[in-house]
């Protein structure tokens, strides 16, 4: 008797609530601890939540355009290379009025506007097996006096110094015919920096947020039509079911990226977040089918059975019954669909359908694309970084999400 | 009820040709026919998608023909009649026609596989252009789709032979890696990462679908070109893909090693080789055959991105192309190829899961 008065004691429920949800937590942790890359995956999360979502309030944006920053390899600096007798020259104020040398696909127009009216700039194109006068050629010019300087990165000049065959443009070092007058010119960065001279670890920081939204929301929207249509398509059955089962092929016959991708090329979407509302509103067939199917699978157990013969209402056997058998099921698939979600937001991005008004990691891409640093490798850092930053934070959701799919699935883990 | 003669029976289903129709049914009950169902429901399909997208392009805000009459215009200065004309031959409309006509029209012209002209460069017809550059697709995903299927089924194989062990969780992990990592991304990994930092090849050279000095034929040299320069969307296609054909193979081999004729054909002492590929690897594999053939019809649209970082011409290309330059009809064709990819080979999945497993031919042909 005195145990079922406190049971219901209304002040009791509110207190034990957080306390049963904190220990359901922990039981839940304490298997997840069990499967080690699942653990790892909720780790990565719990790091890409604070980076992400935290960080950023202490890391500000770097926007300004740095001449003296631009793209380099990670953690190299730009250097002022001249000529011996020229070695007073340090700073940009210096160079006014003079020749520099700028490697053309590191930093490229857009870099050198704001400085260009104060010197006469002079390209040189970043060279791979592609012919054109490259760096070698840029380092020739200077020692011959047809510029005055050379804007280069500490990274290339090392290269340089330490070839072993092209020891002519060495000898320049060795010599003492060029010189690096400003060797602590401009902090170095964690991940190296843009083509306008931006630190990029500070974009990767600031980058993540709205991305993660945008996919949250196209998840939450996809994952709530599928499993609003599939329960209501499995529990009434009938027309309604004929409807949506239609609906849902026909949604399905259209793959869904280039279907998106045809929608972004028409409609032009100005704000990310309704791109995710796309998103959503195109990703629920495939999930919905499962739905119905694990609904009308429920609705044959013995337990529904009981709650039906008692005369509960469709009500009480959906949201009693029925739904919490399927809160891992849709909770993994809900995993799952942020990852589409991730994947579609990105695509468009690179191609450059989605809205760059955000400077997110798939806007980066873009730019690393567009402006030709993918195809450098001294800038590849620009393009390298939001690869990584989203690879990773891809295979962290599919590792969490199968260590839930190993612990809430009986099948699998029999199996396994 | 006595006004019901038979003879007046017989006159009255002679007279309606809808009661004729109903009698041929249920004396040859073919709208029973399990395959002709579905073939018919596959055309239906693509009807309905290729309607909404008349309507879509037809109803957008900024509608194309409007925006394209006044490119005209502005273009090369003609008059409105000459222009109207022009917007109207390439959209195959009949400029005084009510929408409704104009939609027979059009479904007319595309029973005839006739997708109309591209608009942006008049005098081409859309349905040479799909044919020029789909071929490269079917290619180069095909390719990757069956290489990973191969690698998928046997290393998933290797998994749940070998469950639990070391090499089950390395394998595991790398599948959720290879699961994870989205196929575009793959594709920058490889040309900044093999291609331009440690230049294993020319990325500039490989774009393309073949060396553009190269006449087409069937010469070795053509060939090695051809696939010099599919290799890359390939390679992508391949780690994009195979983390799902391992874990697929894996849980389908686990259930069947627990099946009563694995055992039995353990107890009659039959070799472990034999056992792996004729009773395990052979009904594991079945129901992944039916991924496969879906998965084909859902790949001609995955390699968009992917064509458009390696700057391979293929059907991707094509679409993306059409996109940006807004080319309506090019469009439209583009996702009628789609469509009809995915529903045919939903199809093909149908039909063939019967012809494989004989055990559901019986109960699927009903």
């Amino acid at each position: 008797m005195k145990s079922t008065e406190t049971d219901k004691n209304p002040l009791l429920i509110v207190l034990g609530l957080p306390l049963n949800l904190l220990l359901a937590f922990l039981r839940f942790l304490d298997r997840l601890r069990a499967n080690r890359a699942g653990f790892i995956g909720f780790l990565g999360l719990i790091a890409y939540f604070i980076l992400t979502f935290v960080m950023p309030s202490f890391i500000p944006f770097d926007a300004e355009v740095n001449l003296d920053e631009i793209t380099g390899p990670v953690g190299s600096r730009i250097q002022l290379a001249v000529r011996a007798e020229d070695s007073q020259l340090r700073n940009f104020e210096d160079l006014a009025g003079l020749r520099v040398g700028v490697v053309d696909q590191t930093g490229g127009p857009s870099l050198v506007a704001p400085y260009a009216h104060t010197f006469t700039v002079e390209k040189y194109r970043w060279t791979s097996r592609r012919a054109g006068p490259g760096i070698e050629a840029a380092l020739q010019d200077l020692a011959d006096g047809e510029i005055d300087a050379m804007l280069i990165f500490s990274k290339t000049v090392q290269g340089i110094r330490d070839s072993a065959e092209n020891l002519e443009l060495a000898a320049l070092f060795e010599n003492g015919d060029i010189v690096i007058s400003n060797p602590g010119l401009g902090p170095p960065h964690l991940l190296g920096t843009d083509t306008q001279g931006r630190d990029i670890a500070t974009h990767i920081v600031h980058g993540g947020r709205i991305l993660i939204l945008t996919a949250i929301i196209g998840g939450v929207i996809s994952t709530g039509i599928a499993l609003v249509f599939g329960s209501l398509s499995a529990l009434f059955g009938g027309t309604l079911d004929s409807v949506l089962t239609a609906l849902t092929n026909l949604v399905l016959a259209v793959p869904r990226f280039p279907l998106l991708v045809v929608l972004a090329g028409l409609i032009r979407f100005n704000n990310t977040l309704l791109l995710g509302v796309m998103i959503g509103l195109l990703g629920w067939p495939a999930l919905m089918r499962a739905i119905r199917s694990q609904v009308l699978s429920l609705r044959e157990r013995d337990f529904v059975e009981a709650a039906r013969s008692l005369g509960l209402s469709t009500n009480h056997i959906m949201f009693r019954e029925i739904l919490p058998n399927m809160t891992s099921y849709v909770l993994i698939n809900f995993i799952f669909s942020i990852t589409f979600a991730m994947y579609e937001q990105i695509g468009l991005l690179v191609l450059g359908l989605a809205p760059i008004n955000d400077y997110t990691w798939g806007v980066m891409l873009f730019f690393g694309r567009s402006r030709g640093t993918l195809y450098n490798p001294d800038g590849a850092s620009m393009a390298l970084s939001p690869v990584l930053a989203i690879a990773f934070f891809q295979v962290c959701l599919v590792l969490f999400a199968r260590a839930l799919e190993e612990i809430f699935d009986p099948r699998l883990r029999a199996a396994v | 009820m006595s006004q019901h003669s038979p003879d007046l029976e017989r006159g009255g289903a002679l007279s309606n040709p809808l009661d004729f129709l109903f009698q041929l049914l249920e004396k040859y009950p073919i709208h029973k026919n399990y395959y002709l169902r579905i073939f018919v429901q596959a055309l239906l399909t693509i009807w309905a998608v290729m309607s909404i997208t008349f309507v879509l392009v037809r109803l957008m805000p900024g509608n194309p023909v409007d925006i394209l009459i006044e490119q005209i215009l502005t273009q090369e200065g003609i008059s409105y009649q000459e222009a109207y004309d022009r917007v109207a031959a390439s959209f195959n409309i009949d400029p005084d026609a009510t929408m409704l006509d104009q939609y027979w029209a059009w479904f007319a012209d595309l029973l005839r596989l006739d997708l109309g002209e591209s608009i942006t460069s008049p005098g081409t017809l859309v349905i040479d252009e799909i044919a020029r550059f789909l071929p490269w697709t079917l290619f180069a995903v095909g390719t990757g789709l069956l290489l990973s299927f191969v690698l998928g089924v046997a290393l998933g194989m290797t998994m749940a032979y070998y469950r639990d062990s070391a090499l089950d969780h390395a394998l595991s992990l790398v599948s959720s890696f290879f699961t994870g990592v989205p196929n575009y991304i793959w594709g920058l990994l490889i040309i900044i990462g093999p291609g331009i930092s440690w230049q294993w090849f020319d990325v500039g050279a490989v774009r393309g679908t073949y060396d553009p000095g190269l006449k087409p034929g069937l010469t070795l040299e053509f060939l090695a070109s051809v696939i010099e320069h599919a290799l890359l969307p390939i390679i992508t296609y391949v780690l994009a893909t195979l983390g799902g054909w391992m874990l697929s193979m894996k849980s389908s081999t686990t259930s069947v090693l627990n099946d009563d004729y694995v055992n039995v054909a353990e107890a009659r002492g039959l070799q472990d080789r034999r056992i792996i590929s004729a009773y395990v690897g052979r009904n594991a594999a079945l129901p992944l055959f039916t991924q496969l053939s879906i998965s084909v019809g859902f790949a001609l649209g995955s390699g968009i991105v992917i064509e458009e970082i390696f700057v391979y011409w293929g059907f991707g290309h094509y679409l993306f192309q059409a996109i940006t330059v807004r080319d309506y009809t090019g469009v439209q064709g583009a996702v009628l190829i789609l469509t009809m990819a995915v529903v045919f080979a939903n199809l093909f999945a149908d039909l063939s899961y019967g012809m494989l497993d004989p055990r559901v031919r019986i109960s699927g042909a009903k």
